[in-house]
């Protein structure tokens, strides 16, 4: 399976990525974006498998990326991976059609209850 | 408004960082002190705007943010760089502040963190009113909440 990471942080990329592996999801093509526009370019190029993708980021925010992908009829799988969760921000997230809403700090054991489902 | 924010929220999630990402073996916990520890080196800092205004800061020794890098990195600390270091004091203020904000009247947004590393850093028109001490590894960490005091609505604020 192909995930697309979107994060403006390196550390917290790399944090996503161990906590990926700690969870027992090992073996999968990761992709990486640095922002929401290379997010949204990697999206439609790369065509991942699923996204996990932070929500404050430089050029278009993840659920900008989200509603975008979903307008030009993307339907990739998508999760946030934030610092803020306030109840707005997960109305807004289950509007545009985000699957889930993790908040940092985050333990691979949430990792592994929340994407088993999706990656199990 | 003093009663937004109290230390035991701070330290709750102070510790919760700590235990998901810097110390996730529970060999390295953040020894909280009273005495206010000298050494702020660097700084990283994010702001909040909206119906309550101010600063969560982290600060601490040159040798601690290394230190950081690498426990976030998972790298050795002499293999991490000045952008390492940024990055992932940049990144632990954003969290610290995001649930810091979870904790704050709403509506607030919050910025991007930004990195200042210069000793004896001052934040204009603000009080603090909330503040944790400590050592990790033997180096000084603070983090500290600062209230705005000016009536400034910043332009980031929604």
């Amino acid at each position: 399976m192909k995930i697309l990471i979107a994060d403006d942080s390196r550390v917290m990329r790399q944090i996503v990525t161990r906590t990926l592996r700690q969870a027992g999801f090992d073996g999968h093509d990761l992709v990486e974006a640095a922002d929401g526009q290379e997010a949204y370019d990697a999206a439609v190029a790369e065509k991942p498998d699923f996204i996990l993708s932070d929500w404050n980021m430089p050029e278009m925010t993840g659920v900008e990326v989200l509603r975008a992908l979903r307008a030009g009829g993307v339907q990739i799988p998508f999760g946030f991976v934030t610092s803020e969760a306030t109840q707005e921000m997960r109305d807004a997230a289950a509007a545009a059609g985000a699957l889930f809403l993790i908040t940092k700090p985050f333990t691979a054991e949430t990792f592994r209850e929340i994407l088993d489902p999706i990656l199990g | 408004m003093t009663d937004v924010m109290k230390v035991d929220d701070l330290q709750a999630i102070t510790e919760q960082v700590w235990q998901s990402f810097l110390d996730p073996e529970g060999s390295d916990p953040l020894l909280l002190s009273l005495l206010e520890p000298s050494g702020g080196d660097v700084a990283a800092a994010i702001s909040v705007t909206g119906a309550w205004r101010g600063h969560v800061v982290i600060g601490c020794s040159t040798a601690a943010s290394r230190h950081a890098a690498s426990a976030l990195l998972g790298v050795p600390s002499d293999e991490v760089t000045e952008d390492d270091i940024s990055d992932a004091l940049g990144e632990l203020a954003n969290v610290i502040g995001g649930n810091v904000k979870a904790l704050l009247p709403e509506p607030c947004a919050l910025s991007l963190p930004y990195v200042v590393a210069t000793a004896g850093v001052r934040w204009p028109a603000v009080h603090e009113i909330c503040r944790l001490d400590g050592m990790w590894r033997d180096e000084p960490i603070h983090i500290t909440v600062l209230e705005s005091t000016s009536d400034y609505q910043g332009a980031a604020a929604s």
